[in-house]
């Protein structure tokens, strides 16, 4: 049996169903590199140049543990998945990228998904990827329909009962459920957004488990993907009037239509050099300055950033948040 | 109504032109400086790139001096670029700066799309003297690219360093006073002379080397420390593709006509890159794998924190076609002497580099 790798990193959180999905139907085994470690960050450091954003230093750390492990890597280029709207040219050049820098690897599976050319080259693009494994159109064609099911059952587990990523992952695969969000008791809970793109927001080594902190302290934590697409889009064009980046959603609109809700505090999560992030979330922060409502807090991430430095800066805000929580409610009283 | 428009090289001059000719109220802010540069990164998000915090220097100032319609050129699909002017306009909105920020489409309105724009802020003057405007403007663009194509042969020979330099910014200034073809023909014709006269050295063999890399650093000397001129006074003549008029000329008439000058790079470039991937990171790499028999050298000039080229800069190295690549990457913080440094090891290194093949040669034929 073909052995496909996929890294879990960048766009694994967004897309792992529909890919096992498509691959399994197609007869494949589908291997998953396991969640990030500091072997791979150092890893993957030493194989890109410096300035290289750490989402892409890590994918290439996860790249290098599937060496040997695989048949072939599953590296889509995904340039557009709406008309008019582009990704990160990092996300354009990945299986270029990975390719000069990891020669070593096994043969890429690669894939250009652009919306703009019209629905003809993007089946065109599938059927592709589809004739490593057979010939027969008419199952790939039911493979790409099975996969296109899963992602959109995904993303309805994910709005629909308020689910991360990983747990949604978790479920689908018949896992157990890990700790629900309101299992630890808290005196005064507060209600936290976390905004961000999937791979930092789920990347407990990344972002030096930020999520199960929150939950810890007694927080109730929201993500982007906890919305639906019709909120994110509408929010989206409340700020920008047009998103611009293909994953604009998980940023500016998520950051809209948090700032404008019930949450107590906004944080931002963003990698330092991140082309995309650096403008959006500075619209964001401009958007929180504007409004005056709601706490706003970006926190900026690489290879060097220090736990302590997170944690404090976490609870510093958090003092902030649960402090004027207080003086409402005796305000109230 | 008055319009202001960022720097970028000497654009502003064909701007200038086509302003004045159209009868348009006009502001050129302060050539890019030091104050520029403080103002621009004072104001941006941090993690942006040496782009975006120079032409935000420039809106600023413009808005100083009175301006409340800005230029900026944007579009879709390419890279940080087409984000620039709608964070630009929230940026100088906060500042307390009531202007309007118009995007001009260097990647989707083609020719029409800048003419219509043009027509607008002209207050509806007749298309006739619209394009007779534009025309030459776009002739004055020429003219500095070509005069500036032989200051960079010059520059490498030339006995006295230095005066090539100058005489460019003569002819520069000139250009700008020329009110007619005639003058203008005219300008080029005697500055070209006056730059073939300058006293060479005639035995002196220069080195080539190719610069590429992203739009805005290549042609902005303030943004790259002017590493043309510090490469002539080593004694290195420097070829580039990127011209703005050989940008207006293909994206603007050519390209639109099925002709297009990067394929041969783009080609190039296809064992190591297959796909565009905005900005000017493919053609980067195609130009080091084109280049790597006729150039000594390649200077890859890059902002720091620049998407398309960081991805150029990880698959550089892996080519299989091998010359020596100095990566300058720019931003606020880069300084005079350790370019200047960086610089001249690189030319030691190309100048052994070739002693060296040409001993090899002469072994061989011996």
């Amino acid at each position: 049996m073909i052995r496909i790798g996929i890294p879990q990193a960048l766009l694994h959180y967004q897309y792992y169903p529909m890919w096992k999905t498509f691959f399994e139907e197609l007869g494949a085994e589908v291997l998953v590199s396991p969640p990030t470690t500091q072997a791979m960050v150092s890893s993957g450091s030493s194989r890109v140049i410096a300035d290289t954003c750490l989402p892409v230093k890590v994918f290439c750390g996860h790249v290098l543990y599937l060496v040997g492990e695989c048949d072939f890597l599953f590296i889509p280029a995904i340039r557009s998945v709406k008309s008019k709207v582009y990704n990160c040219s990092k996300f354009l050049g990945l299986p270029d990228m990975t390719k000069a820098v990891i020669p070593e690897s096994p043969p890429i599976l690669d894939i250009d998904i652009d919306i703009n050319k019209g629905k003809r080259k993007l089946y065109q693009a599938i059927y592709e990827l589809g004739r490593h494994f057979t010939w027969n159109p008419v199952k790939v064609r039911r493979a790409a329909i099975a996969a296109f099911k899963a992602h959109l059952c995904y993303r309805q587990l994910m709005s629909s009962y308020g689910l991360t990523p990983p747990q949604a992952i978790e479920k689908i695969s018949g896992g157990v459920q890990p700790k629900s969000l309101s299992s630890y008791p808290s005196p005064t809970p507060a209600t936290i957004a976390v905004i961000g793109h999937p791979y930092l927001l789920y990347d407990e080594h990344i972002n030096h488990r930020l999520i199960h902190r929150l939950e810890q302290a007694g927080n109730r934590v929201l993500t982007p993907e906890m919305l639906t697409d019709e909120e994110l889009e509408s929010a989206t064009a409340r700020l920008v009037s047009r998103a611009y980046w293909t994953y604009e959603h998980e940023v500016t609109g998520a950051g809209q239509h948090y700032l404008e809700s019930e949450a107590d505090g906004v944080i931002g999560i963003m990698t330092f050099g991140c082309g995309p992030d650096s403008v959006m979330m500075d619209m964001v922060h401009r958007q929180a300055a504007r409004l005056r409502t709601i706490p706003f807090m970006c926190l900026t991430l690489e290879e060097h950033t220090a736990e302590a430095g997170i944690v404090t800066r976490l609870e510093a805000f958090l003092d902030m948040i649960h402090r004027k929580k207080r003086s409402r409610l005796t305000v109230c009283v | 109504m008055r319009v202001g428009v960022p720097h970028m090289g000497n654009i502003y001059i064909p701007f200038k032109t086509l302003f004045q000719e159209l009868n348009i109220d006009f502001v050129i802010p302060p050539i890019n400086n030091q104050r520029t540069l403080s103002l621009g990164v004072k104001y941006s998000p941090e993690g942006l790139c040496i782009p975006f915090k120079l032409t935000l220097g420039n809106l600023i100032e413009a808005a100083e001096m009175g301006a409340d319609t800005l230029l900026m050129p944007g579009g879709s699909g390419i890279c940080r670029l087409g984000y620039y002017a709608k964070t630009q306009e929230q940026i100088l909105h906060d500042l307390g700066y009531n202007v309007e920020l118009i995007q001009v489409g260097v990647s989707q309105h083609k020719l029409f799309g800048i003419l219509q724009i043009i027509k607008r802020l002209s207050n509806n003057a007749p298309w006739t003297k619209i394009i007779s405007a534009f025309r030459f403007g776009l002739a004055k663009l020429n003219a500095m690219d070509k005069i500036e194509r032989v200051v960079q042969k010059v520059r490498a020979v030339e006995q006295i360093k230095g005066t090539a330099t100058r005489l460019f910014s003569e002819a520069i200034n000139a250009i700008d006073r020329a009110d007619d073809y005639a003058t203008l023909k005219k300008v080029q014709i005697n500055y070209v002379d006056q730059l073939n006269q300058i006293s060479r050295n005639p035995a002196f063999q220069p080195l080539i080397v190719g610069i590429t890399g992203e739009f805005y650093v290549v042609l902005e000397p303030f943004s790259n420390l002017d590493v043309e001129i510090e490469l002539g006074k080593l004694g290195v003549e420097v070829k580039r593709r990127l011209f703005v008029s050989e940008w207006t000329k293909f994206s603007w008439f050519l390209n639109p006509l099925g002709v297009n000058e990067k394929d041969r790079i783009h080609k190039a470039a296809l064992p190591y890159l297959k796909r565009d991937i905005g900005g000017d990171g493919w053609e980067s790499v195609g130009e080091k794998v084109l280049h790597a028999k006729e150039y000594d050298g390649l200077v890859h000039l890059a902002p720091f924190t620049c998407m398309p080229e960081i991805v150029a800069l990880n698959i550089m190295p892996s080519t299989k076609e091998n010359i020596p690549v100095l990566t300058i990457l720019c931003d606020e913080q880069i300084a005079k002497p350790g370019i200047l440094t960086r610089l001249e090891a690189f030319v030691d290194l190309l100048e052994r580099r070739r002693q060296a093949k040409n001993n090899r040669r002469q072994r061989v034929t011996v």
